[in-house]
């Protein structure tokens, strides 16, 4: 299979967030990490872009992302006091819109940091 | 309290020659710290790399990155403060109790060694870990060793960082600071931002049970949260955006897959000195990214409040 080189990628994995990593991706999978540490190495090779879950759940059913959406929306509408919590795992353009939601929903947004 | 006096890694690359970690294990915790940014590497004021450098670990036990310092201060465990405010003094030439300063498990001469090396430094830097900021003390010892690096300027360049965790909670902290003015726990419930640690952080509102619906996205708080928490997230409606089926989306009443971010989901991520650094995903997911699915939730919910 061919592989694809991507240069300069970024490793999430600790706060050193080093952008020098070599990525080599085969089909579905990294199968090399250069210049990532060993902590670094496993994140990447540990994950894959396979389609290992349906696109959502609904009350442990799998279900269409347009449904999982609608409901979400109607939870948060109904809710007096939403909370939404975490951002650590996620991209800053994704925290910008979870503080948005936040706003709209009337609700609280909150991230590790408190714990 | 003395603000936050920062810089980049950049910086500490080339130019600090007195680098303390203090209450953190950056060798196994953050491997690359030392190579890539604060030790060995040859900055344009430090051309010899390690040889300029002086490298003090602060710690309750000898992990492996004592190895790796010059100097190494096992202090006893929730002494922090006491070290941070005895140093402040001696800065200061105040006078400082011996015996005092002996029940941390430091000696005096220790501290006045350090404290002289701080002030003769050209360019020091404090990176403080959880062993600081979530012991006996907590945000107290944040702001003592900032206090400390704030004052430490009247001498010489110093600075404080924290030695953030994985992922992108240095971007949290960020994107909440400049989009609401504050770092985290902000209520939005009155239509303005308000904050409150305590009042406002998820522990206590989930123990309280103050929420009446959760959104979880990029945690997986059902995995690490004490029980009674993880109780009020099964009795409320719960939403969880995930890259795979996670401990918190088996409990939850709706789950979403995403793309992993970095992986296989583009975007920004902030590194701990706060410097944004754009991601290379190398894969293509099947799934949509977190920040896709937020934005069609939010979407959805402002024509449902518009009907
Ligand atoms: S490569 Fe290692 S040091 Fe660098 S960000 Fe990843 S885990 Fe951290």
């Amino acid at each position: 299979m061919a592989v694809t080189v991507v240069q300069n990628a970024t490793c999430t994995f600790c706060g050193c967030v080093c952008d020098d990593i070599e990525l080599h991706a085969e089909g579905d999978r990294i199968v090399k990490a250069k210049n990532a540490c060993s902590l670094g190495e496993a994140w990447f090779l540990h994950h894959t872009a396979e389609r290992l879950y349906p696109d959502a759940l609904i009350d442990g059913q799998p279900a269409s992302l347009d449904a999982a959406v609608e409901r979400a929306a109607e939870i948060l509408d109904r809710a007096d006091l939403p909370l939404i919590y975490g951002l650590s795992n996620i991209t800053s353009e994704a925290q910008r819109e979870a503080v948005f939601l936040a706003e709209l929903a009337g609700g609280i947004v909150d991230s590790h940091t408190s714990l | 309290m003395g603000g936050k006096p920062a810089c980049t890694l950049g910086e500490v690359k080339n130019r600090a020659d007195l680098i303390i970690y203090w209450g953190g294990n950056p060798a196994e915790c953050h491997p690359r710290h030392f190579t890539k940014y604060t030790l060995t590497p040859k900055g344009k004021f430090t051309p010899n790399g390690r040889k300029d450098r002086t490298m003090v670990l602060v710690d309750i036990r000898e992990t492996p990155s004592a190895r790796a310092a010059d100097i190494f201060l096992q202090i006893r465990p929730g002494r922090d403060f006491e070290v941070l405010t005895a140093l402040r003094a001696i800065i200061k030439d105040q006078p400082v109790d011996p015996e005092r300063v002996a029940q941390t498990g430091l000696t005096l001469d220790q501290l006045r060694d350090l404290a002289g090396r701080m002030k003769r430094a050209r360019f020091g830097v404090m990176f403080f870990g959880m062993g600081l900021t979530m012991t006996r003390g907590k945000y107290m010892n944040s702001s003592a060793i900032l206090t400390l690096a704030a004052e430490l300027n009247a001498f010489t360049k110093f600075i404080a960082m924290p030695m953030r965790g994985h992922g992108n909670v240095t971007g949290a902290d960020t994107v909440l600071r400049w989009t609401t003015g504050y770092p985290f726990g902000v209520c939005f419930n009155r239509g303005y931002p308000r904050y409150n640690p305590g009042e406002f952080s998820t522990i206590d509102l989930l123990v309280r049970g103050d929420v009446d619906a959760v959104l979880v996205v990029g945690a997986d708080p059902a995995a690490t949260m004490p029980q009674p928490a993880i109780e009020h997230l099964k009795r409320v409606p719960t939403i969880v955006l995930d890259p795979k089926v996670s401990t918190t989306m088996r409990i939850a009443r709706v789950g979403i897959l995403t793309a992993a971010t970095g992986i296989s989901a583009g975007g920004t991520v902030y590194r701990m000195d706060e410097v944004p650094i754009p991601l290379r995903p190398a894969l293509r997911s099947p799934y949509p990214t977190d920040e896709e699915v937020l934005r069609r939730i939010r979407q959805t919910l402002a024509a449902r409040t518009d009907e």
